[in-house]
């Protein structure tokens, strides 16, 4: 009840934000250029394969590139901005509880982030429809859901570092590290041990056990696995292909849920367990 | 019985002492003025009320629960006006009332409430265009949504114009008249003797003096310092005058004496000067006001954040 207040209210104030309107036309604007450029190399090709498949296969760059970017710029400043400006002192004077409070925004962010996906998405349906005079709405619609889950995990990580800091500076820094974790220092780590352990850069599949489990810890690894599990890719989101033939339970689509649920409890549970004890 | 109690409260920010030893109580249906310099420790005392933050040693307890386990059943009771807040400044005025009226599960009317604080023309307006004093006024309304049995204010005649603050003060005799008790803070003496019922005065995180209004104006009144010049000063005035239970000091200089008495002793002391044989030349009489006594009470403290 609480919650659902909260989220409501939350996805209300959150929705009139430029910031965040100017990120859904560019996520809207790198779903049409995704698909316009699979489509043309597509083209060019002369591939006659699975063509719906090539231009989700296009679109889970911008998304896995741009979700969690949007996701985190959505959730930062959730609790630890209302900290900072008085306005938590005017919500907590109301009868809900800190828990409710973090909830509630997860809930109301969510929300905003998926109106960016579906309305990216949509205009994405147009586009490739317009490109290809075809699409395949099944395989679309279970994208989007995974992607959903996606921004929902990154909006949890951020709702959560929001919430164990007291002021949106420290909150911002948290975001902007983890993205320089994630989308530089992790890849850049994982070649370099590749390379001190088996002496070449990029070996040939199958990748050694601990390379399949490192490249799946990131969020963005659970997505691409995710992926597969709900489309006929053959592992190609994911890390299956670097697999052998025989695949280790951490490298399998399922897993990919186990991931993000991970994702998506812990940062939580840990940004409410400080929340819930400091004075505000 | 007590709606508020606050029993050997100690509050520490790191090296800072907040609040020491602080015992208060609250009676229903009064209003509770809580006065005292900025740094005095109101705001915290009201932050362990609503559990914004935590006491280092003490019990707390608002309708006999304590914040810190049942925060949520004091808060649905309670009607909570903050210092220091801020407001959506991206939704309307009717938008925070029915985000207030859904938390509180009650079914209030946003167009009534809107019109009892004064700001009805605002109320499709966003927020972040309204002034302070009707930023005031709005979370002033949020407050008194669900008719809580407690009302919490701090400062709140915080931006308020005159008018303002005269509304205010309407607004919380109705609320009391209705049978809720209210609890507000403020550093101006001003606001509070106007319509307290009782009054605390806080100084350094601890409670200096707490009475009825009248009880602090008499205990004021009561002490007058007397300055009579005379010609020259009988011999043995001092010992004389202080043979009256109302005198309690008296100082001379020259030929002037400065009697600390009761306000019903002065003519006495002037006649016995005379019996005694002085001439008295000129006299002057210095009453304590209660804002004198607020201000000796308050005063040299440090500021605190």
């Amino acid at each position: 009840m609480s919650v659902i207040a909260i989220a409501k209210k939350d996805f209300r104030d959150a929705m009139r934000s430029w910031v965040l309107i100017a990120l859904i036309v560019l996520f809207a604007l790198f779903t049409v250029g995704g698909a316009y450029i699979s489509t043309q190399i597509a083209g060019l090709l002369g591939d006659a394969g699975d063509q719906p498949l090539d231009i989700l296969f296009a679109l889970q760059t911008p998304a896995s590139f741009l979700i969690p970017i949007i996701g985190l710029m959505v959730g930062y400043k959730a609790i630890a901005g209302e900290r900072e400006s008085g306005s938590l002192k005017f919500l907590l004077g109301l009868p809900h509880s800190r828990r409710d409070v973090v909830l509630g925004k997860v809930l109301g962010r969510t929300g905003v982030v998926t109106v960016a996906i579906v309305i990216g998405f949509a205009v994405g349906i147009v586009a490739i429809f317009g490109f290809t005079g075809s699409f395949s709405l099944v395989e679309y619609l279970a994208f989007t859901l995974v992607t959903l889950l996606l921004g929902l995990t990154f909006v949890s990580i951020a709702v959560g570092i929001s919430a164990a800091t007291g002021s949106t500076t420290r909150a911002a820094v948290g975001i902007v590290s983890l993205i320089g974790l994630f989308w530089l220092l992790w890849g850049f780590i994982g070649q370099l041990l590749l390379y001190l352990i088996t002496g070449s850069i990029v070996p040939e599949p199958p990748m050694p056990d601990w390379y399949l489990l490192y490249s799946v810890i990131p969020p963005g690894g659970g997505y691409g696995l995710a992926a597969d599990a709900v489309l006929p890719t053959d592992g190609q989101f994911g890390v299956g292909m670097l697999a052998g033939d025989d695949v280790p339970f951490f490298a399998e689509p399922w897993f990919g849920f186990v991931i993000l649920a991970v994702w998506i409890i812990v940062p939580l549970a840990l940004g409410y367990w400080r929340f819930s004890r400091v004075d505000l | 019985m007590a709606t508020i109690e606050l029993t050997n409260v100690t509050k520490r920010y790191g090296d800072t002492m907040a609040l020491s030893d602080l015992d208060l109580t609250v009676r229903k249906g009064t209003i509770y003025g809580f006065l005292g310099p900025n740094g005095a420790g109101k705001s915290t005392t009201i932050n362990l009320l609503l559990d914004f933050a935590r006491p280092t040693a003490g019990s707390v307890r608002v309708f006999g629960h304590d914040p810190q386990d049942e925060s949520r059943t004091i808060r649905k009771r309670t009607g909570i006006l903050p210092e220091g807040f801020d407001l959506y400044d991206r939704l309307t005025g009717r938008q925070h009332l029915d985000f207030a009226i859904e938390s509180k599960g009650v079914d209030d009317d946003p167009e009534a409430i809107l019109e009892r604080v004064g700001i009805a023309e605002a109320a499709d307006r966003k927020v972040g265009g309204y002034s302070k004093g009707m930023a005031q006024r709005l979370a002033l309304g949020a407050a008194l949504i669900g008719e809580p049995e407690l009302l919490i204010l701090d400062e709140p005649s915080t931006g308020l114009d005159p008018a303002g603050a005269r509304d205010m003060r309407t607004i919380i005799r109705e609320e009391r008249d209705r049978g809720a008790t209210i609890f507000f803070s403020s550093h101006i003496l001003g606001q509070v003797d106007a319509v307290c019922d009782r009054v605390g005065i806080l100084r350094d995180g601890a409670l200096v003096a707490e009475d009825t209004v009248e009880g602090l104006r008499e205990a004021t009144s009561a002490k007058t310092t007397l300055r009579v010049t005379v010609d020259q000063v009988p011999e043995n005035a001092s010992e004389q005058l202080l043979t009256y239970a109302g005198v309690s000091e008296v100082a001379i200089e020259d030929t002037t004496l400065v009697v600390s008495c009761e306000s019903d002793v002065k003519t006495t002391v002037l006649d016995t000067l005379e019996t005694e044989g002085a001439t008295v030349q000129d006299f002057t009489t210095e009453e304590s006001s209660l804002e004198e006594l607020f201000m000796a009470y308050t005063e040299g403290t440090e500021v605190r954040t």
